[in-house]
């Protein structure tokens, strides 16, 4: 091997390196500098996967818009039109705010004034009512807790989201409790 | 160790190089191998007059070249037992690795398992690069440098799923190929280019598949997998006229071959396009993701043609089969275009198309694979031949004849045809010097 092409091959090693810290470093950042907010999900399903077992995450935010009953009542207004493939931005409220409620969902990010929010891809849109992934589907659990957590009777899980709207999952809680694998 | 020393058995393998030096296929003698000798001896008597080589070395080119095949042969044949071995064990190692970091996924502190796997993955193209340039065991360092490539892409997955990120994600599939495809060239590996590509096609698949999931047309799934193979195969055609890098057209053109060829096939069913294609002349159903995605992949296809033809007409290597490869893969384009547009209101058209299509690429990819002794595209022209005449042949009879004696006939009828096919084949091969008349062939 040449010179040139030995210091390729280190180089496209440290690229993979990099790349690989790089993600760990950008999920890390959310979940300290992210502010945290706790999502409702609905009901779980837990799945094997060929490395592991990890339960999918519908959460109530998952599914929007005017012929949508939300369990709590609340109400997410959708602003404008919606295609499979767009951005969407929900708003939601800190931990502890008196407000309870979301209330928009909008292509374009929220205005300053917009306590915080969440940034998702619509993955279907029809009849005014659309469905959105925001990347925090699934949970992953040792090999045989998948059950645990699809047999309780409330399941919310705590995020943490950046500024411009991403997220990750930092726990799950469980009957009112913190979940620990 | 030079460049050369690293075409080595773990490439081959992977069925795909395009350089006639496979020296398994030399057979014992025959009257093929006797008239190469010949040829040889002449050449080599001319070399030496002219200078080029001393006598010594005129001794030891046709020495060697007349020494026994045999021992030669099994040798070659240990040589990948080798690598299958080595290839066996390193990904036992890897998986013994990293089924220990995913059990213990919960009980291991995130600093420790992360510089575990990729100090792990490290270490491994350490050994790699060592065994395969260093202490000169190419088929070995081979083997474990497509191992690391693999692990490369089994930490991304694992990164993913530390930080609960969906790991049923394209994206994961496109991070990876984008990591390994340099490593392929720089140690110009044919087995990694492979697994490059495989994971290249799943990864685009997966990304159009995801646009039909709340959708009753796949159609335009079917379309971008068909432009992906024009694509494939264009960027093997560039490989080709350039000698940099004409070792790696083996992966591109027989997957892109393989992919045109294998959607083509299903297309040729006109019940697809009942069941799948219910929004004929609807281009209000295509979305601009679709349409986005068409154009890139449209572009790709069209700059490597260009490029290909540029660097040919420089070399002087634009001919008549040049410019026929060339249609082809543009009519592929077209067709994939009209599979995401879905212009016309008919099945008919849409079947008949694809079927001319798939005869077309079939016995394209034959004569193609014989003009440029490229025997992997032959092997897959001839099996989809076979394999489109049963088809055919059980839609015709299914209706006409008696079950039980249509499959007796259709049997009878193909193994007839496999007979004939295999006799041809050899033939073929034999004709364009790929193989000898052995009954090894």
């Amino acid at each position: 091997m040449s010179p040139r092409l030995k210091r390729l091959f280190v180089a496209i090693i440290v690229i993979q390196v990099v790349f690989l810290l790089g993600l760990v470093g950008y999920r890390e950042a959310i979940l300290i500098n992210g502010k945290t907010a706790v999502l409702q999900t609905v009901p779980v399903d837990p799945r094997d996967l060929f490395k592991g077992e990890y339960v999918t995450l519908r959460y109530e935010i998952s599914t929007l818009g005017q012929n949508v009953n939300n369990p709590n009542g609340k109400s997410y207004r959708l602003h404008g039109n919606f295609n499979e493939g767009d951005s969407a931005y929900v708003t939601l409220t800190t931990v502890g705010s008196s407000n309870p409620y979301s209330t928009a969902v909008q292509a374009g990010e929220p205005q300053e004034e917009a306590d915080l929010f969440i940034k998702g891809r619509v993955t279907s849109s029809k009849d005014g009512t659309i469905t959105i992934e925001y990347g925090i589907e699934q949970y992953f659990v040792p090999e045989g807790r998948g059950l645990e957590i699809e047999h309780a009777d409330d399941v919310k899980v705590r995020v943490k989201i950046n500024r411009s709207g991403t997220a990750a999952i930092e726990a799950l809680i469980v009957d009112g409790e913190v979940w620990r694998p | 160790m030079t460049e050369e020393t690293q075409n080595n058995d773990f490439d081959q393998i992977a069925g795909t190089n395009t350089q006639q030096s496979d020296p398994e296929v030399t057979p014992t003698p025959t009257p093929v191998a006797s008239e190469r000798q010949n040829w040889l001896k002449t050449r080599v008597e001319k070399w030496r007059e002219s200078g080029i080589i001393s006598g010594d070395q005129s001794d030891a080119i046709l020495n060697y070249e007349a020494a026994p095949e045999e021992p030669f042969r099994l040798g070659l044949r240990f040589n990948r037992l080798i690598v299958v071995l080595a290839t066996l064990g390193a990904i036992l190692i890897g998986a013994g690795i990293i089924s220990f970091v995913a059990a213990n996924w919960q009980g291991i502190p995130s600093i420790t398992k992360l510089a575990l796997l990729i100090g792990a993955q490290i270490a491994t193209y350490g050994v790699a690069y060592q065994l395969k340039f260093v202490r000169g065991y190419p088929r070995i360092g081979g083997a474990i440098m497509f191992t690391g490539a693999a692990w490369f892409g089994a930490n991304v997955f694992l990164v993913a799923q530390s930080y609960h990120l969906p790991t049923d994600s394209p994206d994961l599939l496109i991070w990876w190929f984008l990591g390994i495809l340099p490593l392929a060239y720089i140690v110009r590996s044919n087995a990694i280019t492979v697994m490059a590509v495989g994971i290249f096609i799943v990864g685009l698949a997966w990304k159009a598949g995801t646009w039909a999931d709340d959708s009753e047309n796949f159609l335009p799934v079917f379309g971008i997998l068909l432009l992906s193979a024009a694509v494939i195969y264009a960027i093997g055609m560039l490989h080709l006229v350039r000698e940099k890098i004409k070792f790696h057209a083996g992966p591109y053109l027989a997957s892109g071959a393989l992919l045109a060829i294998g959607v083509t096939y299903i297309l040729t069913f006109e019940e697809i396009f009942h069941e799948l294609g219910r929004d004929f002349y609807n281009l209000q159903s295509v979305s601009g993701s679709q349409i986005v995605l068409t154009s890139i992949v449209t572009i790709i296809a069209a700059v490597a043609l260009g490029m290909t033809y540029r660097l040919s007409s420089r070399i002087n290597r634009n001919s008549a089969p040049r410019f026929a490869e060339t249609a082809v893969v543009v009519l592929v384009v077209v067709l994939g275009w009209v599979l995401v547009t879905l212009p016309f209101n008919s099945t008919g058209f849409y079947v008949v198309a694809f079927n001319l299509l798939l005869v077309l690429l079939i016995f394209g990819t034959i004569a193609l694979g014989i003009l440029n002794k490229r025997e992997p595209l032959v092997n897959i022209g001839i099996i989809f031949f076979v394999i489109d005449l049963a088809t055919r042949y059980i839609e015709l009879t299914v209706d006409m004849l008696d079950t039980s004696l249509a499959f007796i006939v259709g049997g009878l009828l193909l193994l007839g045809v496999g007979y004939g096919m295999e006799r041809a084949r050899r033939k073929l091969l034999t004709q364009f010097g790929l193989r000898g008349t052995s009954h090894e062939s």
